[in-house]
């Protein structure tokens, strides 16, 4: 352990209930909600909130320091069985948190609601979150041939991009009333795709896979969706993708243990910048890009894979004289699931709590953590 | 004459791509074998110097010679027949690459050169189809490489004398009149749904509408293995390619006084999955041990033929500006059948779609049986020219009385499939599909009906007819067409005009020889390059100058009508004796009891999805 890193990785909660390896984890962007899906086949969702006890005096959920650790609790709120016959591999929230989607082995991606209003109105910010009403299939959306591997939904929530083992991704427009049209299906990887990534602003959809490459699509106002860059430099499987809060930058994981970052260099044009290696000894399977809590800079890169080493950088523009960007390792966990493969690793993006993540490992667990400095 | 077309596997290029998972299972002959300790290697599989797999017995120390006889055992390749590509679910259409070797342009040059002479009584009557779509393709490539601009009707002339002179095909015909048949039945079809789908409300047996095409044979493909709930909308008229089969063999070989299977049919077809559509059994006579198509080749396939034999499409033939003989009875010289009434109608032009134009042949039916009542048509582009809406409506009340899309590619077929189960209540897709999404569903359902129609306002009537193609385009751009002319070298500028480093800026362009499909590598690569050329489905450019090639030059237009009321007569009459000569074979041939088959009409079949596939870990 690198004692002499500037922050630390603190668990605050470890929360059981799938029996199956867990997937992948997603934080809600507008409540107070963590959701995991699950090869159990089901959705578990947590609501999170600071102990009254502990930010009474500061009011100020982003207390630092050690108490931190202790200031969010994370209680199971609801339990989505799914209907999905086979593993449920992803997931992700509309962003208006209001709708989630399920993207499952069983070829199929769910899109799912909560049941309309008993008359108790919007939940409040921080009241408790998903609260008890029950979520249901809004909508099936079939097409993929085989296992759905990704789901996302663009920056704006108009658009909802799926990926799977049959080698498309589909780019799904999302319509009033739960309906939704393909506007593509997109044939360019040569084999599996891992993932699917919308630019954090714009629409423009990335997707990883198993043939090594990056691919990068654009909508052609004229015409329908078109692959406009293929990264290649990846040496194997590329499994995850994360792009730079600010959308200039673009981070790729791979089996090859590294993580790239390319940089946007036109419209429709990124470049390779930066590449990080030796940070993990097995496959990196998950990084997540969050703003952090560091003194501005571009933000916390974090990383997870089967090794269960969780690495977290902070990330700042290249310094003068430089066309690298700068990253610095500011924080290091290994068996962050005891001996297990970690699936998945994401950030919450909700003000306040920047500085917290979560994780989904083989061993069914998920895991909150928060970054405190040491 | 510079094609690019020359036919690869890899070349494949309709739009469903073949399945990783493929389930035809490696057969297992369960021979009867003494049981050796757990764990020893009994066999070894060894290959000779011809490539043959053989497996030998190991020398067993322990059982010297004991298995005197020939301990070598030679394997038998793995094949994948036709028939077990149908049955299976793993692709979602057609294993392509399966059906390449059987129905190929080499099995054509190989049946004709087996072919006896026609003295001998094994002799089978060689006969050459092509597609209008084919000729289009051929003389927009032809024309590109030339100073004046070749028809189609010139193209069908050389095509012609190249399959008669080179290859010793004795007729050869255009499938423009078997559309022609396709379109009269359709529109029939379409009136008999509506009728019996008025009565009940249910439609039940009769089929429902919407109606959907059925030419497509790579939307069947996928319907009957994807989304069988689409079955009963699709329509069952035959494609033109299997009218054309059952003229030429149900009613022209008997004028020819040959049976079915004394006629060899050649097909040549824009589009691959059209050599599926011929293998199925359902156009596979069983009484004579025929197909109705024998083999279909491609565009691509034709063009490489012409090559191999060395013929230059270019170059003009004799007669091949006369105009088109117009009347069934009268004799053909230029496509040089001596007799008698074994002609066809050529080339007849059928406005509307290059695909086709069986929506407009509705459009067209409804209008006239509305007749006094004038109607407007009204059209709508949804976003590219491979989604439009046509509406038909009452010039006085507004009132719609048919509506109708044009739907081309993948996509667009997803959101008609959705759209379709959405109007008439069935449940899209598999499995747990509607369990999951039964409740809301229901819900809505009620909600549409209270505010009639989905997007509201005046969309009181669904879709009546949806003229569904699997390809972008259409059929001009089917995967079997000719490709451009390869463009030149890949542009190393970008599109603000800068030289660009591919490598540098980490752009991966194929290596020629392993880019996943020659052309298509280039293309992908092209994609990176400039956005404006989208997809590995050549330039959309070059399918609107094959488009131009299709409806270009029609002198004999002026009599395009009476050539439509001569076509009509001659296809009612066609009807009748092959309605006539089925009743025949069928009192003659114990042919299965009770009703006789629609001579233009088929059936689909759903297959079932039992893939399991491999347990995916990851």
């Amino acid at each position: 352990m690198s004692s002499d890193l500037p922050y630390t990785i603190r668990c605050i909660a470890t929360l059981e209930g799938h029996h199956d390896r867990a997937w992948q984890v997603a934080w809600n962007p507008a409540k107070p909600l963590l959701a995991s899906c699950s090869a159990d086949k089901s959705v578990r969702m947590y609501a999170y909130s600071t102990k009254p006890s502990v930010s009474a005096g500061s009011d100020d959920p982003s207390a630092v320091g050690a108490g931190r650790a202790d200031a969010i609790a994370l209680t199971h709120v609801s339990t989505i069985p799914t209907g999905h016959t086979k593993t449920v591999r992803s997931i992700a929230w509309a962003p208006s948190g209001r709708t989630l989607a399920t993207g499952s082995f069983d070829a199929n991606i769910g899109v799912w609601e909560q049941e309309e209003g008993d008359g108790d109105g919007e939940d409040g910010e921080n009241g408790g979150g998903g609260g008890t009403r029950e979520w249901e299939c809004a909508t099936l959306l079939e097409g993929h041939e085989t296992e759905c591997k990704g789901v996302a939904y663009s920056a704006g929530g108009e658009l909802l991009a799926t990926c799977s083992r049959d080698k498309t991704v589909w780019i799904w427009e999302v319509h009033p009333d739960s309906d939704f049209e393909c506007m593509g299906v997109l044939m360019e990887h040569t084999q599996d795709v891992k993932c699917v990534a919308w630019h954090p602003s714009e629409q423009i959809l990335a997707s990883a896979s198993y043939d090594d490459t990056i691919k990068l699509y654009a909508d052609d106002p004229d015409e329908d969706w078109v692959c406009v860059q293929t990264l290649a430099g990846h040496q194997s499987t590329v499994w995850a993708l994360a792009w730079s809060p600010c959308g200039t930058y673009l981070a790729s994981a791979s089996d090859d243990l590294t993580i790239k970052v390319w940089k946007r260099a036109g419209e429709h044009r990124w470049e390779g910048n930066l590449e990080i290696k030796g940070a993990h000894t097995r496959s990196i399977y998950s990084i997540s890009w969050g703003k952090g809590k560091g003194d501005g800079g571009l933000g916390w890169l974090t990383s997870t894979g089967s090794d269960g080493k969780i690495n977290v950088w902070d990330i700042q523009e290249p310094p003068e004289g430089s066309k690298e960007l700068e990253h610095k390792l500011i924080a290091s966990l290994s068996s962050s699931h005891d001996i297990n493969d970690v699936n998945s690793v994401a950030w919450c993006a909700r003000a306040g709590y920047e500085d917290m993540f979560a994780t989904a490992g083989d061993d069914g667990l998920v895991k909150a953590w928060v970054v405190v400095p040491a | 004459m510079a094609f690019s077309g020359a036919l690869t596997l890899t070349d494949l290029n309709d739009f469903i791509t073949p399945s990783q998972a493929c389930i035809k299972p490696v057969e297992q002959l369960n021979k009867p074998e003494e049981i050796l300790e757990p764990g020893a290697a009994s066999t070894e599989i060894r290959i000779d110097s011809s490539g043959s797999y053989y497996e030998v017995a190991k020398n067993e120390p322990s059982r010297p010679s004991t298995v005197p006889q020939n301990p070598e055992n030679k394997l038998q390749q793995a094949q994948i027949s036709l028939n077990d590509c149908l049955a299976c679910s793993g692709c979602i259409t057609s294993a392509e690459s399966v059906l390449i070797t059987l129905q190929s342009h080499t099995e054509v040059l190989a049946f004709l050169a087996s072919n006896p002479p026609p003295a001998s009584a094994a002799h089978k009557v060689p006969v050459l189809s092509i597609a209008p779509q084919t000729l289009a393709s051929l003389a927009a490539s032809v024309s590109s490489g030339s100073r004046a601009p070749v028809a189609p009707r010139q193209i069908l002339r050389r095509v012609a004398a190249f399959a008669r002179e080179a290859l010793g095909f004795e007729r050869v015909y255009d499938t423009t009149f078997a559309r022609h048949l396709a379109l009269r039945e359709h529109v029939q079809e379409y009136f008999e749904r509506r009728d019996g789908a008025g009565q009940d409300g249910s439609g039940s047996g009769s089929g429902k509408l919407p109606m959907l095409a059925s030419a497509c044979p790579g939307w069947i493909c996928y319907a009957e293995k994807a989304h069988a709930e689409m079955l009963p909308f699709i329509a069952r008229t035959k494609s033109p390619q299997q009218v054309m089969g059952t003229l030429v063999k149900a009613w022209l070989a008997p004028k020819w006084g040959k049976r079915p299977d004394e006629v060899y049919h050649v097909a040549v077809m824009p589009c691959y999955d059209k050599k599926l559509e011929a293998s199925r059994q359902d156009f596979y006579s069983e009484l004579y041990a025929t197909r109705d198509v024998d083999c279909v080749i491609t565009t691509g396939e034709l063009e490489l033929l012409m090559r191999e034999k060395g013929w230059d499409l270019s170059v003009p033939v004799e007669h091949e500006d006369e105009p088109l003989p117009l009347s069934s009875s009268s004799s053909s010289p230029s496509l040089g059948t001596p007799d008698d009434d074994a002609a066809l109608p050529e080339l007849l032009t059928h406005p509307g779609t290059s695909s086709g134009s069986y929506l407009h042949a509705l459009i067209d039916a409804v209008t006239r049986a509305v007749a006094p009542e004038p109607v407007a048509l009204s059209v709508k582009t949804v976003r590219t020219a491979d989604y439009a809406e046509y509406a038909l409506a009452r010039r006085d009340t507004g009132t719609v009385v048919f509506r109708g899309a044009t739907c081309y590619g993948f996509r667009n077929l997803q959101n008609v499939v959705r759209r379709v189960g959405r109007e008439a209540g069935v449940r899209v897709g598999r499995g747990a599909a509607g369990r999951m999404a039964g409740a809301r569903v229901r819900r809505r359902g009620g909600a549409a009906a209270a505010t009639t129609g989905s997007g509201g306002g005046e969309e009181d009537r669904g879709l009546d007819y949806v003229e569904v193609m699997a390809c972008p385009g259409g059929c001009v751009n089917g995967g079997g067409q000719l490709r451009p002319i390869a463009e030149a070298a890949q542009d190393a500028k970008d599109p603000e005009g800068f030289a660009r480093s591919w490598a540098d800026s980490g752009v991966h362009l194929p290596e020629t020889n392993a880019a996943p499909a020659g052309e298509e590598g280039a293309a992908s690569g092209d994609v990176a390059l400039a956005p404006q050329q989208p997809a590995s489905w050549g330039s959309k450019e070059w399918t609107k100058v094959v488009e131009r090639s299709y409806w270009q030059d029609l002198p004999a237009w002026a009599q395009a009508e009476d050539r439509l009321a001569e076509a009509d007569a001659l296809a009612a009459r066609i009807t009748s004796e092959i309605y006539a000569s089925q009743l025949v074979q069928a009192s003659s041939a114990d042919a299965p009891e009770g009703i006789q088959p629609a001579p233009f009409r088929t059936q689909y079949h759903a297959v079932e999805s039992d893939v399991v596939g491999l347990a995916v870990k990851w």
